[in-house]
């Protein structure tokens, strides 16, 4: 099986402009439009957040998947549990809405649905190859790759900047 | 099939039915422990014996079946979650009776003895009942804990019109509201001055107490009852200590819960309150571990002893049980007392770590709107975060938890805290 790919985030890239969290929206809306989007009822949900840090940082934030998702194992109604790719999926049947996950994560990027009383996140966009919050990133602040390929793009730039360091 | 996994089917040559590892008890630390058992050893028998009727399911949803929002079907732990591994063997209505450490054995009734070479006792606990109220053992008198309880009391409902719960934790709560949703009179009977006094002060209930009142739940505080008045048709009144009396065909008694550990007297396992575990969840017999609501552990840090009643909390330690008994060697990081999130009526709330701090020496900060409030709680020093209620807004309560439990320093980032304004960015930007 080739390996999962994930979202990363480059945050220095990232200038705050929500075009992720409008795509995201629009992509778990019904209508799937941005017009049909903002007239539905209950307004559709962004499931990634960019969060503003003084003086002037913007840090998009989406559920990591975690390996040892905490989530998963709190869950006290079997909600969520981890697909074959990897991602952990919230089934909002068995969601009972009582924030146990909420409580646990970290990121803070399990919301909250308060017209359906029901816990949703990220599910990495099962009806597209790529994320709708990567697709709509207009500076490459989202990424959607596997870790060996993103860590090797990485190493490649860290080298290249050596480099050029070391020839003055 | 595996070697070894012939738990309970007696061939010619053995002479004593024997697994690998026996659970007693199928909730949340038993489930957990056998599931990550499978996870680092795919060959050794797994056997958890439960007392219950039903296979596995998810405790904390039994108030679901009495308000009929969901059937016992719905709640089948197996399968669900991270409970997906294979191969282990469930006995139902297995009642462990004794163990004997010495010889590693288990003697379960009607059943004959079990040898096992790793054993985890995750017993769990049961609903306390008062004995200074008479007259409990009647019909139409529960404490909610199993499923059993659950469809007992939701045939009640059928010939009840009121319902007295005593005592106003979390699971009475849940109960009540339970019942108000079959259409049930509910009256919530509290000794203490505010419902949820274990979670957090009265001072800090009024948007829940308000969001109850509105659901048209009726609460008595600073009472209790002193009797149980019945017929032979079962309950029909309580009697309160200042004189009063209320007729009533359902009681439901949330009075705490006790450790299930006396299936060990006159064993060698230290037992003081519950069943005490070492850093490694193991206990004082040789390869026997303790894990979710029967186990006395620490809280970090201070390394004080507690014992918790949370599913949340019997996971985590069955997890790292199932770790240890798996052979590879895992510490336990310990927990915080309290450590809850819920939805009451139309209120979600959390509730963590120190949250008592009346005439205590702590820096509380307290903050309220129509719709929310929050109390957070540092240290005397206000250096770090040792607790946090959150009413009505529980945004990002995931990473307070991770400051508390990690007791990070918090001098740089407390405006943040105390503006409940605090996230994750925070913490990939190097601010703590």
């Amino acid at each position: 099986m080739s390996q999962p790919k994930e979202i990363f985030v480059k945050t220095h890239r990232c200038v705050g402009c929500l075009s992720c969290t409008i795509a995201c929206a629009v992509e778990h809306s019904k209508s799937k439009t941005l017009f049909g989007a903002i007239s539905e009822t209950p307004v559709p949900k962004s499931r990634v957040y960019v969060q503003w840090v003084e003086p002037d940082g913007k840090v998009p934030l989406v559920c990591r998947h975690c390996e040892d998702a905490p989530c998963m194992y709190a869950c006290i109604s079997g909600a969520i549990s981890r697909d074959e790719n990897g991602v952990v999926i919230t089934d909002t049947d068995k969601c009972i809405g009582c924030w146990t996950c909420v409580m646990v994560c970290p990121y803070g990027v399990i919301g909250r649905h308060l017209e359906e009383h029901k816990a949703y996140r990220c599910d990495r966009c099962p009806d597209r190859e790529i994320p709708a919050c990567v697709s709509a990133c207009p500076t490459g602040a989202l990424v959607y790759d596997t870790v060996d390929s993103f860590s090797a793009k990485v190493r490649n730039h860290v080298s290249r900047e050596l480099l050029r360091a070391e020839r003055g | 099939m595996y070697p070894g996994s012939c738990f309970g089917r007696k061939g010619d040559n053995v002479t004593e039915e024997k697994s690998k590892y026996i659970i007693v008890g199928a909730s949340a630390a038993g489930m957990a422990a056998a599931h990550t058992i499978r996870l680092h050893d795919r060959q050794g028998s797994v056997t958890v014996l439960s007392e219950e009727p039903d296979t596995p399911y998810f405790r904390p949803l039994i108030p679901f079946v009495v308000s009929g929002k969901k059937r016992a079907e719905d709640m089948v732990l197996s399968g669900c979650g991270p409970y997906t591994g294979r191969d282990i063997f469930v006995r139902t209505e297995a009642r462990v009776e004794s163990v004997n450490t010495a010889e590693k054995t288990v003697s379960v009734q009607g059943s004959g003895v079990l040898a096992y070479e790793k054993i985890l006792f995750a017993t769990g606990s049961r609903p306390y009942i008062p004995p200074e109220i008479k007259g409990t053992d009647t019909k139409g008198v529960f404490a909610l804990r199993t499923l059993a309880h659950a469809r007992n009391m939701a045939k009640r409902v059928k010939t009840s019109d009121h319902a007295v719960m005593l005592g106003g934790g979390l699971l009475n709560l849940k109960a009540a509201f339970a019942l108000l949703e079959r259409g049930l009179k509910v009256t919530l009977v509290v000794y203490s001055p505010e419902v949820l006094s274990q979670l957090m002060e009265p001072e800090d209930a009024f948007l829940i107490r308000k969001a109850m009142d509105t659901a048209g739940l009726k609460i008595k505080t600073g009472c209790a009852a002193t009797h149980i008045i019945s017929e032979h048709t079962g309950v029909t009144g309580v009697a309160l200590d200042h004189g009063g009396e209320m007729s009533c065909r359902m009681v439901c008694i949330g009075k705490g819960v006790r450790p299930n550990v006396e299936f060990l007297n006159g064993t060698n396992v230290w037992i003081d309150g519950g069943i005490v575990t070492d850093r490694y969840t193991a206990c004082s017999a040789p390869d026997a571990f303790a894990a979710g609501d029967v186990a006395v552990t620490f809280k970090p840090g201070s390394g004080d002893r507690i014992m918790t009643a949370l599913w949340t909390n019997a996971v985590e330690m069955g997890r790292c049980a199932g770790r240890n008994m798996a052979g590879v060697k895992t510490a336990y990081s310990g927990t915080l007392g309290i450590l809850n999130a819920t939805q009451v009526a139309e209120e979600p709330f959390v509730s963590m770590g120190v949250v008592h701090t009346k005439d205590r020496d702590f820096e509380v900060y307290r903050h309220a709107t129509d719709t929310t409030y929050r109390k957070v709680v540092f240290n005397p020093q206000g250096t770090r975060l040792m607790g946090a209620v959150f009413i009505g807004d529980i945004t990002n309560a995931g990473l307070y938890r991770y400051v508390i439990r990690g007791k990070m320093p918090v001098m740089h980032i407390k405006r943040y805290i105390m503006d409940h304004t605090l996230h994750y960015g925070h913490v990939m930007t190097g601010k703590m």
